[in-house]
């Protein structure tokens, strides 16, 4: 049985990098080891104490994502590449949340998210999931399946929504009510949508992705109503990261939580912008266990 | 009555929401991609019996509900009022029709049933999840035809009508499974 399983796992790695060697996407490794933690308000480091034997004793990090890694790559002039890798989350527990889990992260230059979404679905054909594919932008699901204006209502509209349901109204930040609603009244509907891409995210959920006509250029990919990957038009200069982390550490320091060092050696490869990419994070053991039906 | 934190939750805890007493069926973390935890808790509200799914931060707090669960034997009905007795105790309960009508299809005498009490008054009752009923009516019985049929509609002798095989007739004893209103067998 075990054997059966690791034998689907190896088929299926197989077929996505034969699925990039044919388009010329290059398959990296970049450091696991960090200096520093990710300022992603949400996501956080499993720190580690190296070197103390040796009297030079320091924290390091366990990557939360190879991101930041091979974005140098990107500003260096790598073109395509892709990882696939294990990635370290702490405080993440459940059916579908690990502290440890495969990461599977590529860029592809000249894209924006719509070719790459159509690049992702040559992706999980070649893997055998053959399902209709449904594109719905965030605003259409919100309309579509909850009747909210989700792009044109503010924080105290969508709190009375919120309360009228009897959900949480506590948050500080619109985008922390925008998921409760999402994760309450779309995503137990996206079960119905085998293969569903929802993309052009509020832009107070932007994170890394560029902002275009009010909209983050972001996609994310639902296999069965679950979650299984994260797409970006990626941002590109040097004071746009720089802006990024300094806000989501503003907001780390306001719920106590660890603050991350701005990474000056990622800032420092981007004095020349960033070539205009996309990139995605797809989570294999998640995508494995639609492919399969089985947990891994 | 104590507090309970999102953290602390776990299947079979009775919490108060919207002001019903409901038992937590199953509690999900759900993390958006780039979002904060959240839990996503299914409820069995305990007074209508429907199920409830909520959404919640980490960190919230909900209050527990003071909801008690008696193993009582079924005694008699008497008009209105249906009337359970706890063995240990000797302790006797009368209970609303309202509250029994739901499974009054499978109460029989002698039975030992769970009564969920909340703040001491009975809001719902389980019968064994299978009970032995007679057949009160149902059309006469056919010889040898017992595969590939869907069977026959048989009336028990506590009013529940369900579908039996059409070899059943008035009379037989059969065993049922009160969880789905189905026929398991002659008893």
């Amino acid at each position: 049985m075990i054997r059966n399983i690791l034998f689907k796992k190896q088929i299926i790695i197989q077929k996505i990098r034969q699925f990039f060697r044919e388009q010329e996407v290059l398959e990296v490794q970049t450091p696991i080891l960090q200096n520093t933690s990710t300022s992603d308000v949400y996501i956080d480091s499993i720190s580690l104490t190296i070197n103390a034997d040796i009297g030079i004793q320091s924290t390091q990090y366990l990557h939360t994502s190879p991101e930041l890694e091979m974005k140098k790559l990107l500003a260096q002039g790598s073109g395509d590449i892709y990882q696939i890798c294990q990635v370290f989350r702490n405080n993440e527990y459940g059916e579908q949340n690990f502290n440890e889990f495969t990461l599977l992260e590529y860029y592809r230059l000249g894209f924006d998210i719509h070719q790459l979404m159509a690049d992702m679905v040559n992706l999980l054909r070649m893997l055998g999931i053959q399902d209709k594919v449904y594109q719905l932008s965030y605003a259409q699901v919100f309309s579509q399946y909850a009747n909210i204006d989700i792009l044109n209502t503010d924080i105290v509209s969508l709190k009375i929504i919120a309360s009228k349901l009897g959900l949480s109204t506590d948050f500080i930040w619109i985008e922390d009510l925008q998921m409760l609603l999402f994760v309450h009244l779309v995503e137990p509907k996206l079960k119905n949508l085998p293969l569903c891409f929802i993309y052009d995210y509020p832009k107070s959920q932007s994170t890394l992705a560029k902002v275009r006509n009010k909209v983050a250029k972001r996609f994310e990919l639902y296999l069965n109503g679950v979650e299984v990957a994260n797409g970006y038009d990626e941002l590109q200069t040097k004071d746009e990261y720089q802006q990024v982390f300094i806000c989501e550490n503003n907001k780390r320091k306001q719920f106590s939580k660890l603050i991350s060092q701005i990474d000056v050696s990622f800032l420092s490869k981007l004095s020349k912008p960033l070539p205009q990419c996309t990139g995605v994070a797809i989570g294999i053991n998640r995508l494995l266990t639609q492919i399969n039906e089985i947990k891994i | 009555m104590d507090k309970y934190s999102i953290n602390q939750f776990k299947n079979g805890l009775k919490l108060m929401l919207d002001s019903n007493p409901c038992s937590i069926l199953n509690n999900e973390i759900v993390k958006p991609g780039k979002g904060q935890v959240f839990n996503r808790v299914k409820f069995k509200d305990l007074i209508t019996g429907k199920t409830l799914i909520k959404t919640f931060k980490s960190g919230e707090f909900l209050e527990g509900a003071d909801v008690m669960e008696l193993d009582l034997q079924y005694l008699y009905n008497d008009g209105n009022t249906w009337n359970f007795m706890d063995l240990h105790s000797f302790e006797q309960y009368s209970i609303d029709g309202a509250i029994v009508s739901g499974v009054k299809g499978y109460l029989v005498e002698q039975d030992i049933c769970i009564v969920t009490l909340w703040n001491n008054n009975p809001i719902s009752i389980t019968p064994p999840n299978h009970v032995i009923l007679e057949v009160f009516d149902t059309d006469p019985g056919l010889k040898g035809d017992t595969v590939g049929t869907s069977g026959k509609p048989a009336t028990m002798n506590t009013g529940v009508v369900l579908q039996v095989p059409l070899f059943v007739s008035i009379g037989d004893k059969v065993k049922v499974d009160t969880r789905i209103n189905e026929y398991v067998g002659r008893a």
